[in-house]
């Protein structure tokens, strides 16, 4: 039994090392689009069988955005971003239930040690992914700031003179609010991070303690923590975005 | 640089996974959330408007329901109407016939009544005179002989009063 924070190593192509999770990645980003492209060829406009399923979540998403935005265009505008890193994040999640995670691999020089390396690796269980998802976001989130009340008084919202009314309180909390935006590439990446990897360890230790029956609950628990976390991801994104896009009102 | 490194945090890993979900979004908004979210306005417009149209079908029959029902109330108007107009041109017509029978009836009625009248008259004036020709033939047998013309007469005429 061994447990890494970083992703493991499979073999290196050049200078690049390609690690598990990153296969994973590709996977789970080839099945979402060949899924994609095999819905779109089936559109029609009277809704049969599985493209039913497909339009009842992505209405009740569009519904969920529209309740934050209140607002369908900016719905529109916010839709594609909330809903790929919502599919995304929660399949990335749930790798880790998929049998064999952590305990099917080869055996590989890891950190000077002969271990087992999994092929298997949840991707949220690497923060290459997370952080790289939080960076999309927030800078998204900034981008659309920017686009939708003009570069100046996005600024506005962080470099606050002091010599208007709420004086040096408006500065220091405009300087709070820019540490808050670089505080949310962390909090995102650490949050999702730190949720699935101690989720897969726990897997791992229960399957290594017990191997029947007992480790059951906690598949359930960590089906329940991996929607919970791509639907924080998610709404934390959209909150942002709505905040700003939206002028302060002072 | 360390902490990073201890993390496993890997710039071309990270490089890379930042292109993967660029490119999986890209083509996500291209050929997934697009269509679908045009097909679910397309579908939205289109019940909207059915739904606008049977409305305004339904409107439109109860208005003519009521059009009809105006014109059947005056159309049931004119036809009493009618129906008592001539109703009162045929009871008048009547009385005017029975009237114009009555007395076509009677002026017939006195018209043979005269003329019954006028044939009796007459009828009783060749009678007399008859009879008296036929006297004075029988009294002349009777008597053979001739009184004078003046007696004779006299005579007769006594006989017939």
């Amino acid at each position: 039994m061994t447990i890494s924070l970083a992703p493991e190593p499979l073999f290196h192509i050049g200078n690049f090392i390609v690690t598990n999770t990153l296969i994973v990645t590709l996977a789970l980003s080839a099945i979402i689009i060949a899924a994609s492209f095999a819905m779109r060829s089936r559109l029609q406009l009277v809704p049969k069988g599985f493209q039913n399923v497909f339009e009842y979540v992505i209405e009740a998403v569009l519904g969920l955005v529209d309740s934050v935005t209140q607002n369908r265009e900016q719905s529109k505008k916010f839709f594609p971003i909330v809903m790929t890193i919502f599919l995304f994040v929660i399949l990335s999640n749930w790798v880790e239930l998929i049998p064999g995670l952590g305990t099917v691999g080869v055996y590989g020089e890891h950190h000077g040690e002969n271990v087992l390396i999994p092929f298997l690796r949840s991707s949220s269980a690497d923060l290459n992914v997370t952080l790289a998802i939080a960076l999309i976001s927030v800078f998204t989130i900034q981008f659309m700031g920017i686009a939708a009340i003009g570069a100046a008084k996005y600024a506005g919202k962080f470099f606050v003179s002091p010599f208007h009314k709420p004086y040096f309180i408006g500065t220091f909390v405009g300087i709070l609010e820019l540490i808050s935006e670089i505080a949310k590439i962390i909090s995102f990446s650490f949050r999702l991070f730190g949720n699935i990897f101690a989720g897969e360890v726990l897997l791992i230790v229960m399957l290594n303690l017990v191997p029947y029956f007992v480790p059951l609950p906690f598949l359930f628990l960590e089906l329940f923590v991996g929607f919970v976390q791509a639907l924080v991801f998610a709404m934390l994104t959209l909150v942002f975005l709505k905040m700003a896009v939206t002028e302060t009102s002072h | 640089m360390e902490l990073l490194h201890n993390l496993g945090i890997d710039w071309r890993l990270l490089l890379a996974q930042i292109v993967n979900f660029l490119v999986l979004l890209f083509v996500l908004y291209k050929f997934a959330y697009g269509p679908v979210l045009k097909l679910l306005n397309e579908r939205t417009e289109k019940i909207e408007k059915g739904l606008k149209d049977a409305e305004e079908a339904q409107k439109k029959l109860t208005e003519i329901e009521k059009k009809e029902k105006d014109v059947l109330t005056e159309a049931r108007k004119q036809a009493q109407e009618i129906v008592a107009k001539a109703e009162g041109m045929a009871a008048k017509n009547k009385e005017e016939i029975i009237a114009n029978a009555k007395a076509q009836s009677e002026k017939i009625l006195a018209d043979a009544e005269k003329k019954l009248e006028l044939e009796r008259t007459q009828m009783m004036q060749d009678v007399k005179k008859q009879v008296a020709n036929l006297v004075a033939m029988a009294a002349e047998k009777v008597i053979e002989e001739k009184i004078d013309d003046k007696k004779d007469k006299e005579l007769i005429e006594k006989a017939i009063k």
